[in-house]
């Protein structure tokens, strides 16, 4: 548990020092919501299904950079290797890399719902409230997923260039149930509305948090 | 692999291929509401089963190669792959050409159109990873992980995609399965479509494992005659 907590702190500490990682999220965030906004029509850039939406095209595109990052930061410097050499099991590296990754993360959604309450002109009202279970459910399963997949993507030619063609697919019932949970609550319905897309969310983030636990060591064993 | 039994396996595949092809074309009787079109269907459902199988074949390969770690299991992986991946394909072109004439669209977001989908994306990333990556254990432990992943993935994409449609206002209600064959003939023609891809797919699996072999063992011989070069 010790190991955990250094790993995270030196990521955090890192990242309050650079702000790289959280700063190009944010960004790409804000990007992508103006694009939507640009890319539909008056009448379609209304109403909560299409900010629901844009909310999670740039959920899903900063967090492909935050997964990246979280990887690529230490092989950029040579620090994987101590990481892999440090007595520290494959599966708590992960966990730590997740959180590190969910906090970042945290920050760029943070940033994206301000904008799209801006944007689509929603108001600031309990609905925002009911949607952090849902978006802190799609934010984990979409780092749970990613995170193993960015180190996959470690191992090939085109580095991260890989890491959208293989996460998109993979991620796209945890979308769709995020969507539609977000789309209903912003539309003024209760929590339980919401229950059957909240129930796809779970099952996502439990097989996905599992199944990087116990196969990251696979993905990371000999890498250097 | 025994040749033999490989060219014997290509043999009742072809014979097999033409029967099924007889019977789709000239034995079995047109379906009454769909007429002609519905023919396609006896290579279309036999094409989704194949592919699905193929990618159930990635998941298992893969599973078993970190299990035992040898480098057959890591061959069948790719071999299963490419194979389910060109059976995927038919499965999405055979289907747009029937439901252009029979749903007027060449495609709907249907569940089971977009799980299709969904697989043959996901199997795309697979492949692109095997290409993009260097033929090592490490690669192919990678690839046997990504395998195992995508194939996790197959359950929550089913139930989410259903929900997802149902409720959406279905346009199209038309369901075509299998409990549509009226006629003894019509099963018939399923079931022998249904061996002549299955042996398709068997055939062509093999062959492309066979050559996997036979590129691991090239690469190990090449290995150990520079090595012995350049111990003289």
């Amino acid at each position: 548990m010790s190991a955990f907590a250094a790993i995270l702190r030196k990521d955090l500490r890192l990242e309050l020092r650079s702000g790289e990682s959280t700063i190009a999220m944010v960004a790409l965030s804000i990007l992508i919501l103006v694009v939507v906004v640009f890319a539909l029509s008056q009448a379609g850039a209304r109403g909560t299904e299409a900010a629901a939406g844009a909310l999670w095209i740039a959920l899903l595109f900063s967090g492909m950079v935050g997964a990246t990052r979280a990887l690529g930061a230490e092989r950029e410097n040579g620090c994987i290797a101590g990481l892999l050499i440090a007595p520290v099991d494959r599966a708590t590296l992960y966990l730590a890399k997740l959180a590190a990754a969910l906090v970042f993360m945290a920050v760029a959604e943070i940033a994206a719902v301000i904008l799209m309450v801006l944007f689509f002109n929603l108001s600031f009202d309990s609905g925002l409230l009911r949607m952090v279970p849902i978006l802190a459910l799609g934010l984990l399963g979409f780092a749970a997923l990613a995170i193993m997949l960015a180190a996959i993507a470690g191992h090939t030619r085109l580095g991260d260039l890989t890491l959208p063609m293989l996460a998109v697919p993979i991620y796209v019932p945890a979308l769709i149930a995020g969507v539609k949970a977000s789309a209903v609550l912003l539309g003024g319905a209760p929590f339980g509305a919401a229950w059957t897309w909240i129930r796809i969310l779970i099952a996502f983030d439990v097989i996905y948090t599992v199944a990087g636990y116990l196969l990251f060591e696979h993905v990371m064993a000999e890498q250097a | 692999m025994n040749r033999n039994f490989i060219a014997m396996l290509g043999i009742v595949t072809a014979l097999l291929m033409v029967a099924a092809l007889y019977m789709a074309f000239l034995y079995v009787p047109n379906e009454a509401t769909q007429g002609i079109v519905q023919r396609i269907f006896y290579f279309h459902v036999p094409c989704a089963w194949v592919a699905f199988a193929g990618f159930g074949l990635v998941a298992i390969a893969g599973a078993l190669y970190l299990w035992l770690g040898d480098q057959i299991w890591d061959d069948l992986g790719q071999a299963a792959a490419e194979t389910g991946m060109v059976f995927c394909t038919l499965v999405l072109i055979t289907g747009s050409i029937w439901a252009k004439p029979i749903w007027g669209v060449w495609w709907t977001w249907d569940s089971r159109l977009t799980t299709t989908l969904l697989l043959w994306l996901m199997y795309g990333g697979y492949l692109m990873l095997r290409a993009a990556a260097d033929e090592t254990p490490q690669s192919a432990r990678v690839a046997a992980v990504l395998g195992i992943i995508a194939a996790l993935d197959v359950p929550v994409v089913i139930v989410s995609v259903r929900l997802w449609r149902t409720i959406h206002p279905a346009v199209l209600v038309t369901r075509q399965g299998g409990h549509g064959l009226e006629d003894p003939r019509m099963v018939a023609t399923l079931l022998v479509a249904m061996a002549a891809f299955t042996a398709l797919f068997a055939w062509l699996l093999i062959l492309r494992l066979a050559t996997l072999r036979t590129r691991a063992r090239l690469n190990r011989l090449t290995l150990e005659i520079a090595l012995a070069e350049a111990g003289d």
